[in-house]
């Protein structure tokens, strides 16, 4: 299982804060990402993703681990 | 002395001194946006007693602006935010030089303005401005303190901070599509609490004590009082220089217009016609609405134009033209377009009319 955070306007999109995902094969950060914009259709949002609260590159192969917590960040525009 | 009674309370504290009093009264801080950040950013600030303050808004006081820009009174509503701020703090701290600009910051005068401040905090509510901040910061090399807010949510850092990451390290995709506080909603302690973080920051970079928020992003849940911070990186990529910095924000785009799509203004008053050819040049044109100022005299003449009228420039062939709309550009003219072509078009179509 990782868990997953939402943020912002990301959260909006999700319908929640945080969730558990279980993976049975390998799984990479990047194809975590692909599959989390299949479900919930990001289209124009921006954000940033953090792997154990260091963000990293979206584009990165890393493989998850099970004890990983994965945050999505969009930037915020209020004041 | 009056003034050490005045910070008393905070100079006894062990961190901040007479020493730690100093550096924040020799300091100079420019405070972007007036608004709900900088209703809570700018009275601590001064309160504080940091030296000069500057304050850039260029918006006026709406009636619902106030349940969270407390700093402004209902009898301001219309008014300038800058100048009521200003009017605000010096009343509450008398001893320091407190600037506004009710402008807009822009690339011509982001710079200029950077200059003359240590740090500069964003208070904006605007994803394109914070950009615009971070190059100047970038540019001029002054570390930028972030602030916003989404719903109940809030967001807090310094980039550029002794060469630390930036507004772009962390946000690298210049999307605009975020939402604002008119947009999302908002409520008056969210914006007041990361407002006080912010000013937190200036203070701690300002006497050199705690950890600065540099590389580090907090994220702040006001009705969870949850608090994360994440960790982020310089990139070698965000970087900009003075040039790309011009090349980027201002460039004067010089838009070119054909002759037959303003003919139907040839005779509108509203609008000028404005020849840059030199006077004995042929052959002569002489529209209704029509003036003559050849190029060379463009910048010594310009007081006889109107820096807000609509102005079609022409020249003979719509080289000279360009270039006087560049200049009159230059002098903050907004409208005004070059006639492609030039004469040679124009009397050629001129003439198939019969005018």
């Amino acid at each position: 299982m990782i868990e997953v955070k939402y943020f912002g306007a990301v959260a909006e999109k999700t319908k929640c804060e945080f969730e558990k995902l279980s993976f049975s094969e390998e799984l990479s950060l990047q194809k975590l990402l692909q599959d989390l914009n299949e479900k919930y259709e990001f289209e124009s949002l921006t954000f940033s993703v953090a792997v154990n609260q260091k963000i990293v590159s979206k584009a990165s192969d890393y493989t998850l681990q099970t004890t990983d917590i994965v945050a999505l960040l969009p930037p915020f525009a209020g004041g | 002395m009056k003034e050490s009674t005045r910070y008393n309370r905070q100079t006894i504290l062990p961190e901040i001194g007479g020493d730690g009093q100093q550096k924040i009264s020799k300091s100079k801080v420019l405070v972007i946006g007036a608004g709900g950040l900088g209703a809570s950013i700018l009275p601590y600030l001064a309160g504080a007693g940091v030296g000069e303050i500057g304050i850039v808004d260029d918006d006026v006081i709406d009636v619902s602006n106030l349940h969270r820009q407390v700093i402004y009174e209902t009898s301001a509503v219309g008014k300038s935010k800058a100048e009521e701020a200003k009017l605000m703090i010096s009343e509450l701290n008398p001893e320091i030089k407190v600037s506004a600009f009710s402008e807009k910051l822009s690339g011509k005068n982001a710079i200029s303005l950077f200059e003359k401040y240590d740090i500069i905090v964003d208070a904006t509510d605007n994803i394109s401005i914070k950009y615009l901040i971070n190059d100047a910061c970038l540019v001029t090399n002054k570390p930028m303190v972030y602030g916003s807010i989404f719903r109940f949510q809030g967001q807090v850092s310094v980039f550029n901070y002794q060469n630390g990451p930036t507004y772009r390290c962390l946000y690298p995709d210049e999307n605009l599509n975020a939402l604002n506080c008119e947009d999302a909603g908002v409520i008056g302690v969210s914006v007041g609490i990361i407002g006080m973080f912010q000013a937190n920051e200036v203070l701690k970079m300002i006497l050199g004590i705690g950890e600065v928020l540099s590389g580090k992003i907090l994220v702040y849940n006001t009705l969870k009082n949850e608090q994360q911070k994440y960790d982020f990186d310089r990139s070698d990529f965000q970087t900009i220089s003075r040039e790309a910095f011009e090349e980027k924000y201002n460039k004067c785009v010089i838009e070119e217009v054909s002759f037959d799509s303003v003919l139907d203004e040839i005779n509108n008053d509203a609008v000028l016609f404005l020849d840059v050819r030199n006077i004995d040049e042929s052959p002569k044109i002489a529209l209704n609405n029509q003036i003559q100022i050849p190029l060379m005299n463009v910048e010594k003449e310009i007081e006889k134009l109107n820096k807000n009228q609509k102005i079609y420039v022409f020249c003979q062939s719509g080289i000279r033209s360009k270039m006087a709309v560049e200049l009159l550009q230059k002098h903050q003219f907004e409208n005004v377009k070059s006639i492609a072509g030039g004469v040679l078009a124009m009397k050629k179509l001129l003439q198939e009319i019969k005018i």
